[in-house]
């Protein structure tokens, strides 16, 4: 401490003596400066305040604007208009008539269930009162959030009641309590297009009558869509009425896969004679050079019809590739589709792809379709280990050979009746001659037990003792029973034996 | 650290807290009735779609009886107007608001394109669309809608790079996919006639759509010209020219064409010896003149809804080594439905 002290006070001193020495205008230049910076450490620290409390009310005004952000989003809504030109889009609330959309909102994704992506559900039906009970037992079970799918019918040519009992049902799953099964918006469109072809299996399948056929279905499947198709849609379902099995999550499974157009693998049960189940659509196919080659040398309006010896395309069919055990993810690309069960992106059929109702590319319809999809650079895919199950009605063919195997059934179960009647019959003959036995036996037993009674009198009559009779009557009954057959056979004779006989028998 | 926050203190934390207040109360107080609007936008823009409570009703569309006739406003059959909008023209708009056909029969529908003049087309259009629908009840449209379109427009929509024919394929491509994006998702269940009007027609007559109607043909297209001035004197001169009857020589052309590529009117690279109706206008001839045609152009052009919807569209692709309105032609003439053309009958192109 004291060497502490006694340095300060002789730098103190240098200092002083240093002092002395500079001159006067040096001295002025250094009051000047030290008046400098005097003054420096108030400004300094008031602009620094000023700055701080900026940075402050900012820093705090962000934070808050964040959170804010993050707790209320319809706080986005104010902001973001500012920022993006989707101001233009917006509706106003005031004019009703004047609507906009951003296709962009409408692309559909992968998980389009979780972006609320809406869509539209096209089922074009005739004659088809005996399915609708079964297809609303799948429309129930959906899992894709029910308002968000819109559904659109076209009920043409048909003579029987679908129309009636598809708003009944309509009607019902729209009145349903609980709330997740109503569906979106619901059009019923009533078109007739004069279709001459009738809608039973035989004629619907026959070869002559399909390419006519299947352009008065393309038409139909393009009227359905062109009058529900709207701006907010972002995928197209197409699903025919008369799918048997099918699994309620097929939009989000078919969906997962984000392909423009997908279809899935479609088969049918068979009953056990014909083989238990057979591949049904054999729409969904690769094109084949054969193919290719074959509609070179057809003309204008002729449609190749697959499935028929008519036309030997040799295309790997979708159908034909499954394999009950193998992924239902895995894909194929394809180039015609079939119509039982298709997937879509909204903006493939707003591009233009459409059913042709003409010969595109020597095919119309839902082959037509895939064709003109992949023309415009879509991608067509089949998922050929995901199968659905399109309904079993016997053709022509199949109900003769039912109605033979019906009265094969019918003979062979009348030859059974009478089986099992003539065993009742002769059992019955049977039960007859053992009561016969039985009252024999009965007979016999009631002569033996008074004949030993007879004895027993006798013999108490005897021996005049209390204790043996008593004795007797305790062990009696199987002692006396053994004695009493025995008794019986020596006594019974013919009778006896015939019952012997007749009990061996019976054991054997 | 702790000395200017000290000393600042007063200052500071009253400022900040009524700025934090005012900011919170900002916030809050137009967050209250703003939810609740888009809220009734949802709830009358599409009627019932998103209300829960209840669930939108079964609707029944009876389109047998749907007509489409030589008398559409005795049968009030619906007109849905379409116009891809790349530019708006005002005079477009003073044309369309002089049509005579009853406004409530008549629905509009417009798409734009992701494009910054898309957008400055669309802010004039709002605007103008705006002050219709706002107006007397008498003169608004029974609907306008106005879309966005979902992909890019390859080229910069101007005179010289447009009518390049390099160009012409893809321009004319996208153009397809906008009229299809446009027609398909404004289609509506009650639409009997579809009329394609460009964005840059600016002068037909105020009965256009009667007049077009009263032919009663499933496709029928006016002549287009276009009002130029020469040396000082008002001329007129054709248009487009897609409009033709079709030629041997454009027909050998195309098979002798591969299946991407497309035929071109107009130019002189591609001689098709095609008879242009675009050349067939008489001065003061009959303006009901009717001719059949192979290829349509689409400047002004009236469908009857059928067309449409049997499947005819505008091809995005070269079908039969066609494109757009001319592709579009013969679809519907695959389809069955016939175009015809009015030689006669003018409708005027706006000049740049």
């Amino acid at each position: 401490m004291p060497t502490d002290q006694a340095t300060h006070s002789l730098f103190h001193h240098t200092g002083t003596t240093k002092l002395k020495l500079v001159s006067p205008v040096k001295l002025c230049l250094f009051v000047v400066k030290k008046k400098i910076i005097r003054f420096q450490p108030r400004t300094q620290p008031a602009l620094r305040w000023r700055r701080k409390i900026l940075f402050r009310i900012c820093s705090i005004s962000t934070v808050a604007a964040v959170i804010l952000l993050l707790i209320f989003p319809s706080f986005r809504q104010l902001l973001l208009p500012s920022l993006g030109l989707s101001a233009l889009l917006r509706d106003d609330p005031l004019i009703s008539t004047v609507k906009h959309y951003d296709l962009s909102n409408a692309q559909g994704s992968a998980r389009g269930w979780e972006k609320d992506e809406r869509i539209l559900m096209c089922v074009p039906l005739r004659d088809a009162e005996v399915h609708l009970p079964m297809f609303f037992s799948h429309l129930r079970n959906f899992t894709y959030p029910h308002r968000l799918v819109d559904l659109a019918f076209l009920v043409s040519d048909s003579k029987d009641r679908t129309l009636m009992l598809l708003k009944e049902h309509l009607e019902k799953v729209q009145a349903d309590p609980d709330p997740l099964q109503p569906f979106g918006e619901i059009s019923v469109i009533e078109k007739d297009f004069g279709q001459k072809v009738q809608q039973d299996v035989e004629n619907r399948h026959g070869f002559a009558a399909q390419a006519s056929r299947r352009k008065k279905m393309a038409q139909a499947r393009n009227w359905l869509l062109s009058a529900t198709l709207k701006p907010y849609h972002s995928w197209v379902y197409w699903r025919d009425a008369d799918v048997e099995t099918a699994p309620p999550t097929i939009l989000e499974d078919l969906m997962r896969h984000n392909k423009d157009v997908i279809v899935p693998n479609v088969w049918r049960p068979l009953p056990d004679w014909l083989g238990g189940e057979q591949p049904y659509d054999l729409n969904s196919w690769q094109e084949s050079e054969t193919a290719l080659a074959l509609a070179e040398t057809l003309d204008e309006d002729a449609v190749i019809v697959e499935g028929y010896a008519e036309y030997a395309t040799w295309r790997p069919h979708l159908a034909y590739l499954r394999d009950p055990y193998g992924d239902p993810d895995v894909e194929m690309e394809i180039d015609g589709v079939g119509g039982v069960s298709i997937l879509a992106k909204a903006r493939v059929f707003r591009t233009g792809a459409h059913f042709p109702a003409f010969s595109f590319e020597k095919h119309a319809e839902t082959e037509g379709f895939g064709k003109m999809a992949k023309r415009l650079k879509f991608s067509v895919v089949g998922l050929p280990h995901y199968t659905i199950w399109h309904l079993y009605e016997p053709s022509a063919d199949d109900l003769k050979q039912m109605e033979r195997m019906e009265e094969e059934r019918l003979e062979k179960e009348a030859r059974e009746q009478e089986e099992v009647e003539r065993a009742k019959r002769v059992s019955e003959s049977w039960q007859d001659k053992k009561g016969e036995w039985e009252q024999d036996k009965k007979e016999i037993q009631n002569k033996a037990l008074e004949k030993s009674r007879e004895r027993r009198e006798r013999r108490e009559r005897g021996e005049r003792g209390e204790r043996k009779p008593l004795e007797g009557s305790e062990q009696g009954p199987h002692a006396h029973a053994g004695e009493e057959e025995a008794e019986a056979k020596k006594g019974g004779g013919g009778s006896n034996a015939e019952a012997n006989g007749i009990d061996a028998a019976d054991d054997a | 650290m702790a000395r200017p926050l000290r000393r600042s203190s007063p200052i500071t934390l009253i400022l900040a807290l009524v700025l934090f207040l005012g900011f919170i109360i900002f916030i809050l107080s137009p967050s209250n009735p703003v939810p609740s609007i888009p809220k009734s936008k949802i709830a009358s823009s599409s009627s019932t779609r998103t209300s829960p409570n209840s669930p939108p009703p079964v609707v029944h569309y009876y389109l047998n009886n749907l007509t489409t006739s030589s008398d559409p406003v005795g049968n009030r059959e619906r007109v849905l107007v379409l116009t891809p909008v790349a530019r708006f023209y005002d005079e477009y708009w003073q044309n369309l608001l002089k049509l005579s056909y009853p406004r409530d029969l008549i629905e509009l529908g417009f798409i734009v394109p992701k494009t910054r003049e898309g957008n400055t087309a669309l802010a004039k259009l709002e605007d103008a669309v705006r002050r219709v629908q706002t107006g007397s009840k008498k003169h608004r449209f029974l609907g306008v809608t106005i879309i966005r379109q979902d992909f890019d427009t390859p080229v910069p929509q101007n005179e010289k790079e447009r009518h390049a024919l390099s160009a012409q394929k893809e321009r004319r491509e996208a153009m397809s996919r906008a009229r299809n994006s446009l027609l398909y998702t404004t289609l509506g269940t009650e639409t009997a006639w579809v009329l394609w009007l460009d964005a840059d027609i600016i002068e037909t007559p105020h009965t256009l759509i009667q007049d077009l109607a009263s032919h009663d043909k499933a496709v029928i297209v006016p002549n287009c010209y276009q009002r130029y001035t020469d040396k000082g004197k008002e001329k007129t001169r054709p248009y487009d020219f897609n409009s033709w009857h079709d030629s041997e020589t454009a027909l050998a052309m195309a098979r002798k064409m591969g299946s991407d590529e497309i035929i071109l009117e107009g130019y002189h690279e591609m001689a098709t010896y095609r008879s242009l109706m675009a050349y067939e206008m008489t001065e003061g001839g009959d303006p009901h003149l009717e001719t059949e045609l192979d290829g349509v152009g689409g400047t002004a052009l009236l469908v009857k809804a059928e067309v449409h919807r049997d499947g005819a569209m505008f091809p995005p692709f070269p079908f039969y080594n066609l494109i757009e309105t001319e592709g579009f032609a013969k679809m519907a003439r695959r389809l069955g439905h016939q175009p015809y053309g009015l030689p006669n009958y003018l409708v005027y192109h706006y000049n740049e």
